[in-house]
């Protein structure tokens, strides 16, 4: 009993290493010099860092990642939760028919909407700007999906007492079952920010300033630049990585303790 | 102007069958009215349609003298107590308690004040800052009624409301909500399938029945002069006897009639049956404390009785019942209940 306790802790142990090998290697990398990586020793070194923030303006890059997915994730969260609340708990005309295609907007591509969203932001002439970046991505039909299930989990005498209680609709949604839906809100919050944050391709469309560049954009610009002789500087890049990664595990931390939690129990016997 | 008003009330769910029929009462203002019927017959749909959790087919709905069918929950000032309380989980019991309070704009310190008062009253006080989940099945029903008090509505509805509490509990909280209603003078329609709750709680009680009102009167009208088999037979422990007129001894009234007689109206005697008397096996006796109820099986069928322990019949000599036909009931084979003359 002891021995596969502490045996299914190695293994996991081992497992887990195994994911984050790439991640540990590429922070240990990214404190090097590129001569030293290229010639094969250790050399360590904050240069990197420093290049990426004041050289290739990492900084501006990083507020714009904050900026444009905090943004997504929090619109989004307040778009596909009011959706899914109406879903769960009103009875409308057409309600299965727009639920359905919420749904299917599930098995579209983000590669077929591309152009026609390139087409219309161009139009409206929200190209180059925050709000290009961000409109796009608030509709989320798969959060909404989410959101809807996980309510209708949710007893509907909860409401009903509410209402009785003198709550209006937008009450009821915002002191009731927002708090208890809490754990599926913040799942589905860092699911949505961590896709928006690893957005490549939509940025790279709607965005041609420089200013308006996110971490990814940024990120893969560095490609370009070479220390020498052809070669890419993977030591700048691996530092340019980290910085993209890291506000994300920080996030993760803040957030974590919500995430799965039976907070229903009690409510109804 | 009564309290509540009912006139011709119809609902089906989405178009499925019709669960309320054409379904009137008025309700004064201060009444506490027992809703009784068995499972299914349509009590907590009439409740809702009440609140207004559920709307009308057909009909009208008077609170408070005005037509309140298309009202809201939230605009129509009711209390409602729920079978499995509803209790917010993420609030504490003062929060889940003064919540109606602040979403009408009381100040917090009033809110908590008030909050207080009632958990007082209610002997939650040392529970206000729980939450509902680490309360037991008792306290959660307190910590309902109490949310419900709060507000001072003039109209509490409550469905079922000790159906999941342990017998013990539902005969201490039936006293307390008994004094509530005295204490708060609220117009009450409570909802149970259980008969002794509705008769002694109630000042009148309503008996449904597959989405028909029976009957709507004082627990001792329905008691003594119910106005149908079936409400003669739901009222009352042990059940109404039901027999057939024509082997009653001494009956002569017309034919196809059922005779209604109680238990207390039964005596069970050994020997040979006196003039009335009706003769009887002795099936099964069930064994209650001070009296013994008694399951007999007779030419007009099956009859059950109370009887004194020390009155017990001895020996296996036969056995006969005898008729109070003085408090004999009649009823049609429909089942309504006829007056001989
Ligand atoms: N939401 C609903 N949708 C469809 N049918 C319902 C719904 N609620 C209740 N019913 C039906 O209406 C009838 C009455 O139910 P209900 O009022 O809950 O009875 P009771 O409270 O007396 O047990 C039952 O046949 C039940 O199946
Ligand atoms: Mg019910």
């Amino acid at each position: 009993m002891k021995l596969r306790q502490n045996a299914t802790t190695a293994l996991a142990l081992v497992a887990g290493l195994l994911f984050l090998s790439p991640v540990l290697y590429s922070i240990w990398m990214s404190f090097q010099t590129a001569q030293s990586y290229y010639r094969g020793g250790f050399e360590f070194s904050l240069g990197n860092y420093g290049t990426a923030v004041t050289k290739f303006n990492f900084a501006r890059y990083l507020v714009n990642s904050i900026i444009v997915s905090g943004m997504v994730t929090l619109v989004g969260l307040a778009v596909s939760t009011t959706a899914a609340f109406a879903f769960a708990r009103f009875d409308f005309k057409g309600r299965d028919l727009l639920f359905g295609i919420t749904v299917a907007t599930l098995m579209i591509p983000s590669h077929i909407t591309l152009i026609p969203n390139y087409l219309t932001l161009a139009r409206v002439g929200l190209l180059d700007t925050y709000a290009g970046l961000i409109l796009p991505a608030i509709s989320n039909g798969f959060a909404a999906f989410f959101l809807r299930q996980y309510i209708r989990g949710i007893p509907r005498a909860l409401d009903e007492a509410a209402y009785m209680d003198g709550a209006r609709p937008l009450q009821v949604l915002w002191r009731v079952i927002v708090p208890i839906s809490r754990p599926a809100i913040f799942s589905m919050g860092l699911y949505i920010f961590l896709g928006e944050w690893n957005n490549y391709i939509w940025p790279l469309v709607a965005v041609g300033k420089e200013d308006l560049y996110t971490l990814q954009l940024g990120l893969a610009r560095l490609y370009s630049v070479n220390p020498g002789e052809g070669l890419i500087d993977w030591p700048l890049v691996m530092a340019a990585s980290t910085i993209t990664i890291l506000p994300v595990l920080f996030g993760f931390f803040l957030v974590e303790r919500h995430l799965v939690r039976g907070i229903t129990m009690g409510a109804v016997k | 102007m009564s309290a509540i008003a009912l006139r011709n009330v119809r609902k089906a769910y989405h178009g499925g069958p019709t669960v309320l029929h054409d379904l009137s009462m008025a309700i004064e203002a201060g009444e506490f009215i027992v809703i009784v019927g068995p499972s299914g017959c349509g009590k907590s749909t009439l409740l809702r349609l009440i609140a207004g959790l559920e709307r009308a087919d057909g009909g009208d709905i008077e609170i408070g003298g005005t037509r309140a069918n298309d009202l809201p929950p939230q605009d129509r000032d009711i209390a409602m107590i729920f079978q499995n309380y509803a209790l917010y989980p993420h609030m504490s019991v003062r929060e889940n308690i003064a919540f109606g309070l602040e979403l009408r704009g009381v100040p917090k310190r009033e809110r908590n004040a008030r909050a207080e008062s009632v958990a007082g009253m209610l002997q939650l006080d040392p529970y206000l800052e729980r939450k509902p989940g680490a309360l037991s099945g008792g306290q959660r029903q307190r910590v309902a009624m109490g949310r419900a008090m709060a507000r001072k509505s003039s109209i509490f509805l409550m469905d079922e409301p000790l159906s999941n509490l342990d017998n013990a509990l539902r005969i201490a909280m039936r006293t307390e909500v008994k004094e509530l209603h005295r204490q708060l003078g609220a117009t009450m329609v409570y909802v149970t399938h259980d008969q002794t709750e509705a008769l002694s709680l109630a000042d009148r009680i309503a008996v449904m029945k597959d989405g028909h009102l029976l009957q709507f009167d004082t627990p001792e009208a329905i008691y003594d002069r119910p106005a149908h088999r079936f409400v003669a037979g739901f009222l009352g422990v042990p059940p109404m006897n039901f027999l057939s007129a024509k082997a009653v001894p001494g009956y002569s009234g017309p034919e196809g009639l059922t005779i209604g007689l109680r238990p207390e109206h039964l005596s069970i005697h050994a020997g040979e049956p006196a003039a009335n008397g009706l003769g009887v096996r002795l099936l099964l006796s069930e064994m209650t404390g001070a009296t013994v109820i008694l399951h007999c099986e007779s030419a007009a069928g099956r009859i059950t009785l109370n009887c004194a322990r020390k009155d017990m019949p001895q020996g296996s000599d036969a056995l006969w019942v005898n008729l109070e036909l003085s408090h004999a009931l009649y009823f049609d084979e429909d089942g309504k209940r006829v007056e001989l003359s």
